[in-house]
């Protein structure tokens, strides 16, 4: 059945009888007369000798016009074919690139390798009408194509795959590729996997078709690797590495930690088959680095033979106050470790733009606020307009306090906080950003906020007029608070993330963009309009390496994952069917047949230049 | 002085010609290869003995000759009656066949035009020698036709009857020359003049001509846009004779085409002529008219 999209574009049929009557009207020849036409028809005779196709050719030229206008007005009018969707034209292809596949099968030969052999046989052997997406299968599930026809397209496309480090997570694949065909139930998904992985991942559905790559294989792996500070010490620390023999021998392995190029340990480990130890190794002196654990085995897999490390340098915390001066606020500041803090009275109103930038909390105490920019801000006993909520009055000696669930007030105890005098504030309009902290049945008297870029602590009364900064929860409250308006993700614990994971990179104040460096040499700037930024380019281990402004600083991606490093838990697929049955109704579909009649039209068009320059050539 | 009829012909200018040139024809002589026998006495010796001056043989004396043939020095000598014989000299009859179809009137000067020149300066030729002139016409079929003329005072009336010949139908050799040899008592020298382009096979009346005893000379006459016809682009060309139509779109190719089909059928009409040893002269209308006749046809067997 066919439908037409734009019915109005047969309007154009119109044009037809213009076309006839150009025809009709094309330049009359010149008239000559002759004393004989006889060797004239000869000479045509000896030119085309069937005379007959010469007025045959002559009307087919007209109607090769004809044609062709009729075509054109047919796709303009958008003709569509209802019909059956050839769902079992569709097939997703998965191809697993987790770490496990970059096990050695064979000489020179990985089970990556095989599996984009079979992918290539699968190409190959698509149906004419066959439609194929591709997709892999690492910690995320990533589409490498659209759903494609183009053969060669295909090919380029799984030409470009490799197998990164991190570890599978099959189930999501699955998932999104079932998804990918849902309603499509004659489609089909192959997998291609080593089977490295739990048997639950199999979805049950006659639509996956498993294909298993490579054979055993012999791995020993550092499955833990990392550094952590010793308690109440500033210059001691440990490093934890775990080592496992994934094979059915006894084995001995070299293990090394070394920090910035400088060896740590080395140890030699003896391993039971599939055993596993722990080390724990602690050391004194500086701990900030690059570090990197390895092995000295030949197994066949060699991505989990190291494992990396980093540990940056602490940045301090800017912090600029407004305030005529606070003695508990300005106390606890200087108290807390690693924050700058900048004293000021009063700035223009159009300074706190680039104020808010270049500082990572801006508190306003006491003092009149101007309209806030994007940024970070605390305000003790000040209301600045334009927020949600707004400043009513005051009110003295509110009664009990209430904590909200709010995760910066914690488990913080407010029973014994006593308040002199409060603003009484009224929330506008509620907005989704707007929590309270806490408050007493007359006002809000802690609110945090979070809008368009703004971050923000409301704190609604004078600190010297309440015994709160003498309770254990003032503190807390602060310490909270800045580490929600600024996390401090570089601290002294070490970065490191899986492989395939998403990083945030915490950029300073005033830093909006960052350049990383991946262990393969490439690097991909990123930027942000402040804050942090989201790198995910991780699926090769080793040490990342961004510059923010002139400070290098490091994270490192392992692979690190018991999981995945044991490359002989394979999952071997129940028999299945090749054959998929069609099951419920199948889809329809409306295919746009404007392409073919713009070819025709095309060829119609070439056809009536060809006849039209013979006829010219034998009239 | 008597007035030359040529010069003094008024009213068909075209077949004036000037006395330089009326001198040098009348220094020409048409010949014919076949001897004919003459109605009337002429230049042209036949197969006849007769009254001729020039000796032609002896044979004995039969019973009833004319005592004034005897050669009475042989008589003395042999003691035999002889008679001296002389070759009779004839006149011999000269037919102009013109084509005076459609398509002669085609060219600048018109093939007709040329053609009509041509048939005057050749009557005026024979005229000149005693011979007769007859005139005949052809299209379709046997045309307006003036009877055979002796004297050179009869020219203009060859003259007139040449002005006023129109140039109008199709062309049908075969059917036309036959008939004429089939109308035509004593046979002579036929001079066709013709384009040769046309319905119908002139190879055919030709041949009729032939075997009506005359010795024939073709001068086929084509006008030069013939030969190299200055055409191009898309045409509507329409033949004259027939008004059929042919659209053709003339390129170089094509032209190419043309000239070959015309050299071939050129060709063809020369080579049966020179096997059935009829004289063939080709000339274009772009020849000057004079030599034709002083130059080209004087290379010929029946001109000298």
């Amino acid at each position: 059945m066919i439908e037409l999209a734009y019915p109005l574009a047969l309007l154009s049929l119109m044009a037809i009888p213009l076309l006839i009557a150009f025809h009709l009207l094309r330049p009359r020849r010149r008239r000559i007369v002759l004393s004989t036409t006889t060797l004239w028809q000869a000479a045509l005779k000896d030119r085309e000798p069937r005379v007959g196709l010469r007025t045959l050719l002559r009307n087919l030229s007209l109607l090769l016009l004809l044609a062709s206008a009729l075509a054109l007005a047919l796709a303009l009018a958008g003709p569509q074919w209802l019909t059956r969707a050839s769902e079992g034209a569709d097939t997703v292809l998965v191809l697993d690139v987790s770490a496990s596949m970059k096990t050695r099968s064979g000489i020179g030969k990985t089970r990556f390798d095989l599996a984009l052999g079979e992918a290539a046989e699968i190409v190959d052997g698509l149906p004419r009408q066959g439609r194929m997406l591709v997709m892999t299968s690492g910690r995320k599930a990533l589409l490498r194509t659209g759903f494609e026809a183009d053969r060669d397209a295909l090919r380029r496309a799984l030409a470009q795959l490799r197998p990164g480090d991190e570890a599978g997570r099959p189930r999501e694949a699955l998932a999104l590729a079932l998804s990918l065909l849902r309603g499509r139930e004659e489609g089909r998904i192959y997998f291609l996997t080593d089977g490295a992985f739990d048997p639950d991942v199999d979805p049950g559905s006659p639509q996956v078709v498993f294909r298993v790559m490579g054979g055993p294989a012999r791995n020993v792996a550092i499955t833990r690797f990392d550094f952590r500070q010793e308690l109440a010490s500033e210059d001691r620390f440990q490093v934890l590495m775990t080592v496992r023999n994934y094979t059915d021998a006894p084995v001995v392995v070299p293990a090394s930690v070394s920090l910035d190029d400088r060896v740590l340990f080395r140890r030699s480990l003896a391993l039971a088959a599939r055993a596993e130890e722990t080390l724990v190794l602690p050391f004194t002196g500086r701990a900030r680095g690059q570090a990197v654990g390895r092995i000295d085995v030949d197994d066949d897999l060699a991505a989990d033979n190291q494992a990396f490390a980093a540990v940056n340098t602490d940045d301090p915390l800017r912090v600029l106050i407004f305030t005529r001066g606070n003695f508990y606020l300005e106390s606890v500041f200087q108290a807390m470790p690693n924050l700058d803090l900048v004293k000021r009275d009063w700035s223009p109103a159009e300074d706190i733009a680039r104020l808010a930038l270049s500082y990572d909390v801006v508190v306003f105490d006491g003092i009149a606020a101007p309209q806030l920019p994007p940024g970070n801000f605390l305000l003790v006993n000040t209301v600045a307009p334009g927020l949600p909520f707004s400043d009513s009055g005051r009110f003295v000696r509110p009664s009990t306090l209430v904590r909200g669930p709010s995760a910066l007030m914690g488990d913080a105890d407010l029973a014994a906080v006593r308040i002199d005098q409060a603003r009484r504030v009224i929330i506008d309009k509620p907005v989704p950003g707007l929590q309270r902290l806490f408050w007493s049945k007359e006002t809000d008297l802690a609110l945090a906020l979070l809008d368009d870029g703004r971050k923000l602590v409301y704190l609604g009364f004078d600190l010297a007029r309440s015994n709160f900064p003498l309770q254990a929860a003032f503190p807390l409250f602060l310490s909270r608070s800045l580490e929600w308006l600024r996390p401090r993700g570089d601290g002294f614990v070490s970065t490191h993330v899986e492989a395939g994971s998403t990083e945030t990179i915490v950029l300073p104040a005033g830093e909006t963009r960052a350049t990383v460096r991946m262990p393969s040499g490439k690097s991909e700037t990123l930027a942000s309009d402040g804050g942090s930024l989201l790198f995910d380019a991780t699926a090769d281990a080793g040490i990342y390496e961004y510059a923010v402004g002139e400070v290098a600083r490091y994270f490192a991606v392992s692979l690190a994952d018991a999981r995945e490093s044991d490359v002989n838990n394979r999952w071997a697929p129940a028999e299945r069917r090749e054959e998929i049955r069609p099951m419920g109704s199948a889809a329809q579909a409306l295919v746009p047949l404007w392409p073919q009649l713009l070819v025709l039209v095309l060829i119609l068009l070439a056809l009536e230049w060809f006849v039209w320059t013979g006829s010219r050539g034998n009239a | 002085m008597a007035m030359n009829p040529l010069t003094a012909h008024a009213g068909h200018g075209d077949l004036v010609f000037d006395d330089a040139f009326l001198r040098k024809l009348e220094q020409l002589e048409l010949l014919a290869r076949k001897i004919f026998r003459g109605l009337l006495r002429g230049e042209h010796t036949t197969s006849r003995r007769g009254r001729g001056l020039e000796f032609s043989d002896f044979r004995h004396y039969r019973p009833g000759d004319d005592f004034r043939h005897i050669d009475w020095n042989i008589y003395s000598r042999l003691d035999q009656l002889f008679l001296k014989l002389h070759a009779s000299e004839d006149d011999v009859t000269l037919h102009l066949i013109l084509d005076a179809s459609a398509s002669m009137g085609f060219g600048e000067p018109s093939k007709f035009d040329h053609a009509r020149r041509l048939a005057a300066a050749l009557a005026y030729i024979a005229l000149h020698h005693l011979d007769r002139v007859g005139v005949s016409t052809f299209s379709e079929g046997l045309g307006a036709g003036l009877p055979p003329i002796k004297t050179r005072h009869h020219m203009a009336r060859l003259l007139t009857f040449l002005g006023e010949l129109p140039c109008a139908g199709m062309t049908r050799f075969d059917s036309a020359l036959r008939a004429f040899a089939t109308r035509t008592r004593n046979p002579g020298l036929v001079i066709l003049i013709s384009d040769l382009l046309g319905a119908g096979n002139s190879q055919d009346g030709i041949e009729a001509l032939r075997y009506g005893g005359h010795d024939v000379v073709v001068i086929q006459l084509l006008a030069e846009s013939e030969i190299d016809p200055p055409l191009d682009g898309a045409l509507c060309i329409v033949d004259a004779e027939t008004g059929d139509q042919l659209e053709v779109t003339v390129d170089e190719d094509l032209r190419r085409l043309y000239q070959h089909r015309l050299e071939r059928h050129l060709q063809d009409v020369e080579r049966f002529c020179r096997q059935r040893s009829v004289e063939y002269l080709r000339a274009s209308t772009a020849i000057p008219f004079e030599d034709v006749v002083l130059k080209y046809l004087r290379q010929g067997v029946h001109l000298r």
